[in-house]
């Protein structure tokens, strides 16, 4: 599963901001998320996807890198309630 | 080195009357009110003037990231003085801003904390802090101008703004900056803030739900005045020496002749008229005038029932014989009292009345109270062949008082 087309759509509705322009491995920096953005912008995607993102992890420098984190949050999310689920032995 | 005379060579706004000063100044002189009813869920009526701005001409929606609805109104009314100014042409470290503003990004802090404290797990935007910090505004015209000399933000109430535009005269004369953008914004139009407002027992009251009323409720220097209401806006003005300004051929809207001010150091919410006159004496003596030689006064007038008798009494202290050729109105009957960008939009509006030499009205004011006998300037506005000097008053809580006095070019 890949949150790209999640966050692309997100970027979308909150910045008005066309997914084709937008090479998600290319630089955010560049194309104007400077660090501020940046900020509200993981604050917008923990409210919308009910996550907890890591604090600020240089890998978030592409949307794709993005993509990957939120991925990996979801997934271990995903895990961990799976695990609460299981009955205890 | 003689201090350099002080030109304003521009005006930027974006007020409740609009974004173009003219125009602005046009709807004073009709006796436009901009205030309406606000907010019907509160309990007691609430009245403001606010602005219909469009953001988009500004910031693209990923430059709003931590930018309040403040710093967005400086920056928009600073770039309209810069450009008004012309060419400019001016070092990046020789240029600064001197802002006023008294809260900050109001809108900010009542959604941090609507969104943090209404449920167990708020949470509150991470942008919060520099979206509202007070020196945001001004930091934000430094970025859009590129401005790379003193960034200064003054928060001196009801006095920030002619605080800042004092300050800036003051770099100007004294050549620390080659050129100042001066001026001030304030957005707090938010139910909490005015709430708290209301508690102050500070605003006009009017009949709930009756738009005319609200319109009318501020009667500045009037026996039944009862308060102001909040306003919105920024104002800024481009300050340079006069001599640069001639030198460009920049078209000169007035010389800023003058600044005074004081503190009253009694009180730190009701006025004194002491305190005010020393801010008064100040600018004249700064400008070399005399009482007589200023023929307007736009008075900080906030209809409130004890601060209109004593600026009455600050004016009559420091004009004497001479109180019956000053014309005096309070322009917030009409704009509302946009705190700390009122010293900034009054500045605008005294220079335009100096270079039209027409009055805007003392609005809403049927009858006078004997205990503010001034000679008020008519609800349909006059005109002032002679008029060659005016003062701006701002008077705040804190007690500092600022007093600009413009001359025409």
């Amino acid at each position: 599963m890949s949150s790209l087309k999640e966050l692309q759509d997100l970027i979308q509705e909150k910045y008005g901001i066309d997914p084709a322009t937008l090479d998600p491995n290319e630089s955010m920096r560049d194309k104007g998320f400077d660090s501020l953005a940046i900020v509200e912008f993981l604050f917008e995607i923990e409210d919308r996807f009910k996550i907890s993102m890591p604090d600020p992890d240089p890998s978030i420098e592409t949307l794709a890198g993005l993509a990957a984190v939120v991925d990996r949050v979801r997934a271990e999310a995903a895990a961990s309630a799976e695990q609460q689920q299981q009955p205890a032995a | 080195m003689a201090d350099a005379r002080v030109a304003v060579t521009g005006l930027g706004v974006v007020a409740p009357h609009g974004d173009d000063p003219q125009a602005m100044f046009a709807a004073l002189m009709r006796g436009e009110s901009a205030l309406k009813p606000l907010f019907p869920e509160l309990a007691r009526p609430a009245a403001a003037a606010t602005i219909d701005f469009d953001e988009s001409r500004w910031f693209t929606k990923l430059q709003l990231a931590g930018v309040d609805r403040v710093s967005q109104l400086a920056v928009a009314a600073a770039d309209f003085a810069v450009k008004d100014a012309g060419a400019l042409d001016v070092d990046p470290e020789r240029l600064g801003v001197f802002g006023g503003c008294g809260m900050g990004g109001a809108t900010a802090l009542e959604a941090a904390y609507r969104g943090g404290m209404a449920t167990a797990g708020g949470r509150v935007p991470p942008l919060t802090i520099p979206a509202f910090m007070p020196n945001a505004p001004a930091s934000q015209v430094a970025m859009r101008q590129r401005a790379q000399g003193p960034v200064f933000t003054y928060s001196v109430a009801c006095s920030s703004s002619a605080v800042a535009i004092a300050e800036a005269a003051k770099a100007v004369a004294r050549g620390e900056v080659d050129v100042a953008i001066a001026g001030g914004a304030e957005s707090l139009i938010v139910p909490g803030v005015v709430m708290a407002w209301q508690a102050m027992q500070t605003l006009a009251a009017f009949p709930a739900g009756d738009a005319q009323a609200a319109a009318t409720a501020v009667k500045p220097f009037a026996a039944d005045r009862s308060g102001f209401a909040l306003g919105e806006g920024a104002a800024f003005l481009v300050l340079e020496s006069e001599e640069r300004a001639r030198a460009r051929q920049a078209r000169r809207y007035a010389l800023l002749s003058g600044w005074g001010h004081s503190c009253d150091a009694t009180h730190l919410t009701k006025p004194d008229a002491p305190g005010q006159a020393r801010a008064l004496r100040a600018a004249l003596a700064m400008a070399g005038l005399r009482p007589q030689d200023v023929g307007y006064c736009n008075a900080h007038g906030t209809a409130t029932k004890i601060g209109d008798p004593i600026e009455r009494d600050a004016l009559a202290l420091v004009w004497g014989d001479a109180i019956e050729g000053l014309k005096v109105s309070s322009t917030k009957a009409l704009h509302g009292h946009l705190l700390g960008a009122a010293g900034a939009l009054e500045a605008v509006i005294t220079l335009l009345a100096l270079q039209h030499r027409q009055l805007p009205p003392n609005a809403h004011c049927a009858e006078i109270d004997p205990a503010c006998q001034l000679n008020l300037v008519g609800a349909q506005g006059e005109a002032a062949p002679a008029l060659a000097a005016a003062v701006s008053s701002s008077f705040a809580f804190g007690g500092s008082n600022a007093v600009l006095l413009f001359e025409r070019a």
